[in-house]
């Protein structure tokens, strides 16, 4: 067998080890990974605790926007009704978008992801659990104080998707969109966030001998679904911040009287918009390919061919975006190719879903509640499919934009691609986390009522659409044949309801909490969340060598439970879990992780405050809020990179595994590269932008300043880069003292202050301004987000520097200081390219 | 890098092609001009497709079951991506 690493894979034959376990050492591991008890569960970070707040949550988000839907349904029921006023109205359809979208089922699967991905990888914890509890208090505090807006008429309402101009202070005059572009923005940072952990959780936390291809597919679903994020979110991170620097500043990006163009925004939000359906789908597909096997008594048909479904979905649903956009005018052959894509999209869901139908079909499947709910998914998923493709069609697309049609459509994509998954998942992991199951016989009832529902809401809804009625509207006038239709659409709605109203009352008499005393493996799954856990995870971590271990090896769970693999202690005495090679998943280091602490939770609720308050126009206060959010991410960074005092540990079975590890080897080192992937599609989004706004009005623009200005510009971008490369050689060498590295990077912070300097003020010197038309703004906002990036590098100088005067830089390399250097090259690069495209794109002619 | 390069390799022809198809058409719409470059675009991409999978031919017989189940997954990635690249095209013969 061949070596990623060099570990030689002859010594996982060492495992099981025979040897007993020394005295006390469950219990060393029982109090290490101990969770807080009361008022200090808002430190705790284990991903027990941590993934049920979060799945809890976004059931909570779920329910209120249900309740919106409810409501507007309701209002719909009849013509001319007055449950609802107007504005009301658009305010619950609004937000029953935007909260079920973002605040429900993103969060939700992101929160399966942290509940269960360590426990299927066999890992102890994901390897930032404080990023976890970060992620989830951002989203959780941000969604709340979000939705409360609707209680003070300030909810926005200008749609899910905020098309300006509608949504341009000239029609949007109050707070409404601020509260929808700075939340969304901010609750974005926390999927983000999320994003990056599940990333480097997947690809190097795996248990020893887990390959990619024996990978769980579930953890493939997520791997992609992170993917996916870090490439679409960057996208409509950037459109919010446009829009509200437009409304703040009056910086005219989609105001085509003054160079900009409201298409821009439609490009930016459905870069990000259209993925999105899949970001949600392919990890409830993934569920599902978890489920079916073990609901079926059959191993999945075609895992091969659902990982490379999963990968084509992820690229070809980029290239998809501009289907929501045919009736905008774009040349022939673009709406052409978008259709063509449109279509192929479709097939490997396709793939996905042959493949659990041929699960059931070679397998015994029980009838017990998750089976319905997936196999009621799959029969919604498909309808709504198959109405994806019709809307694919141009003529067809062209009959139906913004009718009825793709309200139902979207909502049997989504309910039957997501949401019923998600409830068989409830039934089929609940074991795992309470004392007791779910209830078969309530569930049963729920199924039913949900699924009749599902179909009597939104089949009739396809003739509404057909027959002319438009979506977002408030209300019709009798004698347009709607009426009955609407009013069986909101029969359905009101049985899905009952459904649910019916779930919560099983969750509530059955569902009690527990890492330890679980209910257990009740539908005899076969891969590795069902060993026997504790809040350490598995006792050992076991040798993988397939894809159902607990169906290959019946004595696997005994020998885990019996310490008999990898690290059945602890033997630094701290939080601790195994760092593994992406592809092989051999074992490289021990990563020491960081346990409970409150800072995480303070960094929340005041990056919360700090993007709420500013909703308000409240600037002082949000930016005393930001520095203590600033100041409190410091303080919890302080704590980590410290090496301790085994410089090897033996993990099991006497194999010996570094406890320090820096360089690109690192899971730190990952995490950051894929920070600056999403800063980087950042930036790749605002240079289209700019393009898109030359290419639209040319005649708007004006020449840039003399070129000669990049002479400065680039060689102090290269100077700063120069610098921080030093620092980091010259760490590596005897001689150099301590003090000299961070000194270097201080005075590479310096140079970058100074050469964005003089970026700045040759643009000033020409007089463009944001305001003056799309060329300044798009110019600006390419300073601002040069300008953000030279700030933090500032206080990541500062940070080093500190650490650097307590003794906490560690020679021969440092992790903290190879994040800086990373961080730094990485923004000179971005100010280079920026400068040049700015000045020498379309140049002085 | 590189064995994520060949396993992600037809996919990314496909992403190459369609946004170059995507350039092509919101700068030259739809014209002569733009239709020659999406034929020439996608033969140089179907070109891309087949060198990657004479490639992964040469590369099969390994004898290691985890690189013969990354190689299986890159040339079923690579004839897909070849496959979707010639659909991808077909607008601008038929349009």
């Amino acid at each position: 067998m061949s070596s990623e690493t060099g570990f030689d894979p002859a010594l996982y034959d060492r495992f099981p080890t025979k040897a007993p376990r020394p005295d006390g050492e469950l219990e060393e591991l029982e109090r290490i990974w101990c969770a807080p008890k009361g008022w200090q569960l808002l430190t705790a970070v284990n991903n027990n605790y941590v993934g049920t707040f979060y799945v809890g949550a976004a059931f909570l988000f779920f329910l209120l926007a249900g309740l919106l839907a409810l409501a507007m349904r309701a209002q719909l029921a009849l013509p001319l009704q007055g449950i609802l006023p107007q504005e009301t109205y658009n305010q619950f359809f609004t937000m029953h978008g935007t909260v079920m979208m973002f605040l429900f089922a993103v969060p939700a699967v992101e929160a399966l992801g942290v509940l269960l991905l360590p426990q299927m990888l066999a890992a102890r914890d994901l390897p930032f659990p404080r990023l976890s509890a970060y992620a989830f208090w951002a989203y959780f505090v941000g969604g709340l104080c979000f939705f409360a807006s609707l209680f003070f008429g300030l909810a926005p309402d200008g749609g899910w998707f905020m098309y300006p101009p509608y949504t341009s202070t000239t029609y949007s005059p109050g707070i409404n969109a601020d509260f929808w572009l700075l939340g969304i923005g901010f609750i974005e940072i926390s999927a983000i966030a999320g994003a990056i952990e599940i990333i480097v959780g997947v690809l190097r936390t795996r248990a020893p001998g887990m390959t990619l291809a024996k990978m769980p597919i579930f953890a493939w679903g997520m791997l992609v679904f992170a993917g996916m994020i870090i490439i679409a979110f960057p996208a409509v991170i950037l459109g919010t911040l446009l829009l509200e620097l437009e409304r703040a500043l009056n910086w005219p990006f989609f105001d085509a009287t003054r160079g900009g163009d409201p298409l821009l925004w439609q490009h930016l939000f459905w870069f990000f918009g259209h993925p999105e359906v899949y970001i949600i789908f392919l990890p409830a597909a993934a569920l599902v390919s978890m489920m079916a096997p073990a609901l079926a008594r059959a191993r999945l048909v075609g895992h091969e061919l659902i990982v490379l479904a999963f990968l084509a979905t992820a690229f070809i649903s980029f290239g998809v975006w501009a289907h929501h956009m045919f009736t905008t005018g774009m040349p022939a052959l673009s709406v052409g190719f978008f259709s063509a894509a449109s279509m192929a999209v479709s097939v490997p869901a396709g793939i996905q879903v042959f493949s659990w139908i041929a699960t059931f079909a070679v397998g015994k499947p029980r009838y017990n509640t998750p089976t319905l709910f997936l196999l009621g998914g799959l029969f919604t998923f498909v309808l709504g499919g198959l109405t994806g493709v019709m809307v694919a069609m141009v003529p067809f697309d062209w009959q139906v934009h913004d009718t009825y049609f793709i309200v139902a459509h979207l909502h049997y994509v989504l309910i039957g691609g997501m949401v019923f998954p998600f409830f068989a998942a409830f039934y089929y992991w609940t074991p795992m986390m309470s004392r007791r199951a779910l209830s078969e016989r309530l569930g049963k009832w729920i199924f039913w009522l949900m699924f009749a529902g599902m179909q009597v809401a939104f089949l009739p809804m396809h003739l509404t659409g057909l027959m002319g009625m438009p979506r977002r509207v408030y209300t019709y006038l009798p004698g347009r044949d709607w009426e009955i239709t609407n009013m069986i659409s909101t029969v359905g709605a009101f049985m899905i309801g009952a459904g649910v109203l019916l779930f919560v009352i099983d969750l509530a008499r059955n569902f009690r909490f527990a890492a330890e005393d679980n209910a257990g493996n009740v539908y005899g799954g076969g891969t590795l969340e069902w060993l026997p856990t504790g809040l350490y995870s598995t006792r050992s971590i076991p040798v993988v060598t397939s894809l159902y271990p607990l169906w290959d090896d019946p004595k696997l769970a005994d020998d885990v439970e019996a310490g008999r693999y990898f690290l059945p202690g602890a033997p630094t005495g701290l939080r601790e879990t195994i760092i593994t090679s992406p592809l092989r998943a051999e074992p490289e280091y021990l990563q020491i992780m960081p346990g409970p602490s409150v800072w995480p939770f303070l960094s929340a609720i005041f990056t919360a405050g700090f993007f709420l308050i500013l909703t308000v126009q409240a600037y002082t206060p949000a930016v005393i809020s930001g520095i203590l959010a600033i100041l409190c991410m410091l303080r919890w960074l302080w704590e980590t990179d410290r090496p301790v005092a085994q410089e090897e540990v033996d993990v099991g079975a006497g194999i010996m595994l570094p406890t320090y590890v820096t360089g690109p080897r690192t899971h730190g080192w990952w995490a950051m590269v894929v920070l600056l992937i999403v800063i980087g599609m950042i930036f790749l989004m605002a240079v289209f932008s700019y393009l898109y706004l030359y290419g639209i009005h040319p005649d708007f623009w004006v020449p840039p300043p003399d070129p000669v200005w990049l002479a400065p510009i680039v060689g102090g971008y290269a100077m700063a880069a120069g610098l921080a490369l030093l620092a980091r050689r010259l760490l590596a060498r005897e001689r150099t003292t301590l003090w000299t590295p961070p000194t270097l990077i201080l005075l590479a912070a310096g140079t970058l202050i100074a050469t964005f300097a003089v970026d700045f003020a040759s643009w000033r010197a020409t007089g463009l301004t944001g305001p003056a038309s799309g060329q300044g703004a798009i110019v600006h906002a390419l300073l601002s987000l040069q300008g953000l990036l030279v700030a933090i590098v500032a206080i990541m100088a500062l940070y080093l520097a500190a650490r650097a005067s307590r003794g906490l830089i560690t020679k021969p390399t440092n992790t903290s200081l190879d994040m800086v250097v990373l961080f730094l090259v990485y923004t000179a690069a971005e100010g280079v390219v920026a400068a040049l495209l700015t000045r020498l794109v379309p140049g002085a002619a | 890098m590189r064995a994520w390069a060949l396993l992600l390799g037809g996919l990314i022809l496909w992403a190459a092609h369609f946004f170059a198809l995507y350039i092509v058409a919101s700068v030259f719409h739809t014209t002569l001009t733009a239709r020659i470059l999406t034929l020439v675009l996608t033969l140089i991409c179907l070109i891309g497709c087949a060198l990657l999978l004479s490639r992964l031919r040469s590369d099969k017989e390994t004898g290691d079951p985890f690189s013969s189940w990354m190689n299986a997954i890159a040339m079923l990635g690579a004839l897909g991506g070849a496959i979707a690249i010639l659909w991808q095209a077909l607008p601008a013969v038929l349009i």
